[in-house]
């Protein structure tokens, strides 16, 4: 096959910052949860709205996406045991099976979001993100 | 349309390991009933029978793919001819058929009776789960082993020298050194145990990972267009992280067969870890497509590279760090969830790369182009959902039969008999076996769409929309 001209992603403006934001979000998610949602917090606080569309962008997403994460997980999951009964197999059953589930949801669209901001391009959590921004693009 | 001739040796591989496949999953949906019908198809096939051909059928088609997959990218990035197309094909003969003849043999005739016409007891072997071949047979497949080595050997070793080619034969030479643990079998069944595992955990939690890494790679590269040292660097990462965690990970089987307690604390910690680099995987798939510099035609082989991945990390990372850590091992030790994670992490890190090659390989294999036609592609894809879709809720259903099996057996206060269990999980056995037909409808697709006619073939690619 010819090779054909290569299209570059180098240097986008706000890389770095979409790159941290959405590795933030599965750190949270995977290693470090609520220390990982802090820094991520700080992020957003501090250069959601100055920031480059594409950081812009990842910042609003993954810090959306960690709150949604959050009720999901957390929320979610109580009110299952709250509602089931902690010691009946069938709230189990359910819990296990629902954590699962959202929880491996919630990291490979964080892999999606990540692999998006290393390559440059915006990106919309699924089910959780909030709508593209028509002005700017983020 | 081939770049080297001798690739064409690939091909019946690929046909017998779909043969092989179909032959699984036949045999997957007769154990799936017997769950809940005990006597179907009893005494002609009974339940340790069919276990034991679904297993090894799994096994042997994964092997004959992992070969052809071999045969067919070998050449191309050593850039010369297979060393010798004629010992290929003798080689996949002699496979088939001493795999055929093992399995008419557990089917034919009861084991022991096999074990006793193939002289087991001059070289005891058999009787081990996974590993139940006659010893006969194991020695078949040290020599196709050898023969199998030699030849991609001598092409790498005569020809370029690449990432790919190199971790992909260390993978291959890995596979045939571990297999040798199938000989020993020692009287002590704590030591007979342990080294069992080097043969089963060895190989798809390392070695195989490096074949793996290697054909994803390879696609990639094709169908992506990106750098050639951008995804060797993602590769080298990814199999160091596959060594690292999984050699010592092992150590998750060691917890109950009688070992020393700190295999607990290495098993837990190291297991835990062997995750990452399914993740990597998964970030490295869909980061090259997001990179990419040509929209391949081969949207099909696409698909399954970055399923690959996704079903990967679910199968193997997800649902094998769900059992992994000692204390909740302790409670779910050979119960239902382990058949699920077996079952995705099977079919996503191993069936489904295999299934990513032959689809990027099998247009060009016949004379195709660079891709089958629109109309063949879509059939794949479709087959790609419903199988993978039907996985995902076979492993649903054994999660939540796994889950209320520890409940009621392991963690009540009346612990109840397995049998007793059994009885009470058939619900989520009988919408496993729904579920299992859909996988099997999905395979008939896929293989219905090798018999697709009526569109043309693709042969270029376009360069990325940005």
């Amino acid at each position: 096959m010819p090779p054909i001209p290569t299209q570059t992603t180098a240097d986008v403006p706000g890389q770095g910052l979409a790159v941290a934001a959405e590795s933030l979000y599965v750190v949270n998610l995977l290693l470090l949860p609520g220390a990982a949602f802090l820094a991520l917090w700080w992020l957003h606080h501090r250069h959601a709205d100055s920031a480059p569309p594409l950081a812009a962008n990842h910042l609003r997403q993954t810090f959306r996406a960690c709150l949604w994460a959050g009720v999901l997980l957390v929320v979610a999951n109580l009110l299952i045991i709250a509602l089931g009964g902690y010691r009946t197999p069938a709230t189990w059953v359910v819990v296990v099976l629902y954590f699962t589930c959202c929880h491996s949801a919630l990291v490979l669209f964080g892999v999606l979001g990540l692999a998006r901001a290393m390559a440059g391009k915006l990106y919309r959590f699924p089910l959780v993100g909030a709508p593209l921004l028509p002005e700017t693009g983020s | 349309m081939l770049q080297y001739q001798s690739q064409a040796v690939a091909k019946p591989y690929f046909i017998a390991a779909i043969a092989l496949f179909a032959g699984q999953v036949l045999f997957g949906l007769i154990l799936g009933l017997q769950y809940v019908v005990g006597d179907f198809l009893f005494p002609a096939i009974p339940f340790n029978v069919a276990r034991m051909v679904h297993t090894n059928l799994l096994i042997v088609w994964l092997l004959f793919g992992f070969m052809g997959a071999a045969y067919y990218l070998v050449p191309e990035e050593a850039e010369r001819e297979l060393h010798s197309p004629v010992l290929a094909l003798i080689v996949f003969w002699v496979f088939l058929i001493a795999g055929a003849l093992t399995v008419l043999g557990y089917l034919l005739v009861p084991y022991s009776s096999l074990a006793r016409l193939t002289q087991n007891e001059l070289f005891p072997t058999m009787g081990r789960e996974f590993l139940e071949q006659p010893t006969i047979t194991k020695i078949g497949i040290v020599v196709v082993a050898l023969a199998f080595l030699y030849n991609v050997g001598m092409t790498v070793l005569k020809g370029r020298k690449t990432v790919i080619n190199v971790i992909l034969l260390i993978g291959l030479a890995g596979l045939a050194v571990m297999f040798l643990f199938a000989f020993y079998n020692p009287n002590n069944l704590v030591l007979d145990k342990y080294f069992w595992w080097w043969v089963v955990h060895l190989w798809v939690e390392g070695v195989w990972e490096l074949i793996l890494g290697s054909i994803l790679a390879f696609v990639l590269i094709k169908v992506t267009g990106v750098d050639r040292e951008v995804i060797e660097k993602w590769l080298y990462v990814i199999i160091g992280a596959a060594l690292i965690t999984g050699i010592v990970g092992t150590g998750h089987h060691y917890y109950w067969i009688g070992t020393p307690d700190y295999w607990q604390w290495l098993g837990s910690a190291f297991s835990a870890l062997e995750p990452i680099p399914f993740f990597m995987m998964t970030l490295f798939a869909f980061n090259m497509v997001n990179r990419r510099r040509r929209d391949h035609p081969n949207k099909a082989a696409t698909l399954w590279a970055l399923g690959t991945a996704v079903m990967g990390f679910l199968g193997a990372g997800v649902w094998g760090f769900m059992h992994t850590l000692a204390p909740i091992n302790y409670y779910t030790h050979g119960t239902q969830i382990t058949a699920a994670h077996g079952h995705m992490a099977f079919y996503g890190a191993y069936a489904m790369i295999v299934l990513t090659i032959i689809s990027y390989a099998m247009p060009h294999l016949r004379g195709q182009g660079t891709a089958a036609g629109e109309r063949q592609q879509v059939m794949e894809m479709w087959a790609f959902w419903l199988m993978t879709v039907a996985m995902v809720f076979i492993t649903l259903f054994l999660t939540a039969a796994g889950v209320l099996q520890v409940w009621l057996q392991r963690v009540s206060e009346v612990p109840q008999p397995f049998i007793a269990v059994q009885q009470q999980i058939g619900l989520f056995y009988w919408m496993r076996e729904v579920a299992g037909v859909v996988f099997l409808i999905g395979l008939i697709v896929y293989i219905a769409s090798y018999f697709v006619r009526g569109d043309e073939a693709v042969t270029t690619a376009q360069p990325a929309r940005v």
